[in-house]
């Protein structure tokens, strides 16, 4: 069995390894997709199944696809029999359209494979955001040390010390007391200024 | 499979999660959870914008969000599993009356501008124009079961336009339609507001006709509710609609449509000029036929009238069929006896019908309701008809 199978992600790297897995596995024909006119893609690859990134509204495209397919079916994800088989897909972020009504049998590995990398792509940009805020925070703890020592003449630990000493006297984070304390001057010194 | 963690739907709080796109008409759910309003009545909302219609719809019917500001055409859908699997959904109130527009490129739009805007002219001219194409000429709806394309079908066929063959309706998601029409991907689209305002500021679009010069006062957005959702939380339901209601009140006044253009223009919510927003706002519009009500002319009251409507279009176009028990599905979902008895329990007033004659008022009229009469906008149709719920055959 090689089914055909139209793979719309506009995450690069994503799609190329879902494709590299499924064209390795030899049950499928990958051709990929971009752009606007999803519909004319569906058109012309004329494939068994559409795997599409959930967060594209271009996926609105495809839902007129009965339009183009004529007769042919659609359902939605990898079947109605199995609803938790699509739930964990639309927790990971993918949507497949089952275009020729191939078995769900043929489409379970293919669409746990694309559940599995869609999730893996998740985890790293939670990872990824993780790390952005963490150094984000550095930052700000950098430019409020920087303002008390321009400003109250403290040396960068007694600036350090000061901050965590508000912190633990409001019980509240450091990182909410430095991002307050850096946009209360930002703004002073802006209105000084103007 | 071992990889994959089940995010289950199932939850012991009653969080409420409600989906919105990036419309105008999202301000009075956006309103209520910035303003606090659902937090008030003790209700925990998670607001969450979505990419588009399907991921709405597929995202209520797997049980990922309890509820959505929605076009009711796809509320029916999720309800009959025209998608997929079946979600039972209620309407307890509804959203907005108008805001869509038709919006065509700019040189097509100058060939059919008449002097006085006067739909007749303009759909004359545009079938004028259909008639002299070889191909169908290609117009971008933002779903197949959405309101606009069954107002633009409405209209198109009214003047003689042939939905199916003269045109080629294209799905277009909203917030990507001015960028097919810059394209010329598709000649034109009918989409909420603020998209129209949006093309005409970008100079690649022209508005020619509003949801009014289609059916005045025409129903576009409610509030749609999973069953199970709202059985498991009748207390929280009614907090909700409590808040929406108050959210309804405050986007309808005037006075503070600027306050609620900036508040929809930031970037998690619609990311879109504040001044086209304004546009499509009471107390902001322009022209006052292209804006979205959310309190005035009865426009939150589920009408078991607009439910017939909506579904007798959506089998004259084969998008259900028609072999339904339509009365019994209207009934079903639109939910007015929910809707009366918070609203009443608010001291607001409630229309005493469930239902009315459609498109038989040309002026300003006088709803029946209690305490006292609802001030009520015209409703006529372009053609002129009058669609009257059919009543509920007697059982014998």
């Amino acid at each position: 069995m090689a089914l055909t199978i139209l793979l719309i992600d506009t995450e690069g790297d994503r799609a190329r390894a879902l494709e590299e897995k499924l064209s390795e596995s030899g049950f499928a024909n990958v051709v990929r997709a971009e752009g606007p006119d999803l519909a004319a893609a569906v058109e012309q690859a004329r494939p068994d199944l559409v795997i599409i990134d959930m967060d594209l509204p271009d996926r609105d495209a495809l839902e007129d696809i009965r339009a183009i397919s004529a007769a042919r079916p659609i359902v939605m994800f990898a079947g109605t029999d199995d609803p938790s088989f699509a739930r964990e897909a639309i927790a990971a972020g993918v949507c497949s359209y089952n275009l020729s009504g191939v078995a769900l049998a043929d489409v379970k590995p293919i669409m746990a494979s694309a559940i599995a990398l869609f999730q893996r792509y998740r985890h790293v940009e939670i990872e990824l955001a993780a790390a952005r805020a963490l150094l984000d925070e550095r930052r700000q703890i950098e430019r409020a040390k920087a303002i008390l020592m321009r400003d109250r003449k403290m040396t960068e630990p007694e600036a350090y010390r000061w901050l965590q000493k508000k912190a633990m006297n409001e019980s509240r984070k450091l990182s909410q007391i430095v991002a307050e304390f850096v946009a209360s001057h930002e703004i002073a010194g802006w209105e000084a200024k103007s | 499979m071992s990889e994959v963690v089940s995010l289950s739907s199932r939850r012991s709080d009653t969080r409420l999660r409600i989906g919105i796109l990036r419309l105008t008409d999202s301000a009075p759910a956006i309103a209520a959870h910035e303003f606090g309003f659902f937090a008030e009545e003790g209700v925990d909302v998670e607001l969450i914008t979505e990419p588009s219609w399907a991921n709405i719809a597929d995202k209520l019917a797997y049980g990922f969000l309890d509820a959505a500001v929605i076009v009711p055409p796809l509320a029916f859908a999720v309800e009959l599993g025209v998608r997929g699997i079946c979600q039972p959904m209620i309407i307890p109130c509804c959203v907005s009356l108008g805001g869509n527009t038709v919006t065509l490129e700019k040189g097509l739009a100058a060939r059919i501008r008449v002097p006085e805007r006067d739909h007749r002219s303009t759909l004359s001219a545009l079938a004028a124009i259909v008639r002299e194409r070889d191909a169908p000429l290609p117009l971008g709806i933002v779903h197949a079961y959405s309101t606009h394309n069954l107002l633009l079908r409405y209209w198109l066929a009214s003047g003689g336009i042939d939905p199916m063959l003269d045109v080629k309706l294209t799905v277009v998601p909203p917030a990507r339609a001015v960028e097919a029409l810059a394209s010329g991907h598709i000649a034109g689209f009918c989409a909420g507001a603020p998209w129209g305002e949006v093309a005409a500021r970008a100079g690649v679009g022209t508005t020619v006709a509003t949801s009014d010069d289609i059916w005045r006062n025409a129903p576009e957005k409610a509030f749609a509710v999973r069953a199970r959702w709202a059985d498991d939380n009748t207390e929280a339901l009614r907090g909700a609609v409590r808040a929406l209601l108050r959210a309804a009140q405050f986007c309808d006044a005037p006075e503070n449509a600027s306050y609620t253009a900036a508040l929809l223009s930031r970037h998690k919510y619609l990311d879109a000029d504040s001044h086209a927003i304004l546009s499509s706002l009471p107390g902001g519009a322009v022209t006052p036929n292209n804006l979205s009500r959310f309190w005035r002319n009865a426009a939150a009251f589920p009408w078991r009238s607009h439910a017939q409507w909506f579904l007798r279009q959506m089998a004259r176009w084969e998008l259900i069929d028609a072999a339904h028990d339509l009365q019994a599905l209207a009934a079903r979902v639109y939910r007015p006896d929910i809707y009366r008895s918070i609203a009443a329990s608010q001291g607001l007033a409630v229309p005493l019908s469930d239902s009315k004659a459609e498109g038989a008022h040309d002026w300003p009229w006088q709803l029946d309701a209690a305490p006292q009469p609802i001030a009520m906008g015209p409703d006529r149709f372009c053609d002129g008809v009058i669609f009257e719920d059919a009543p509920t055959p007697v059982a014998f």
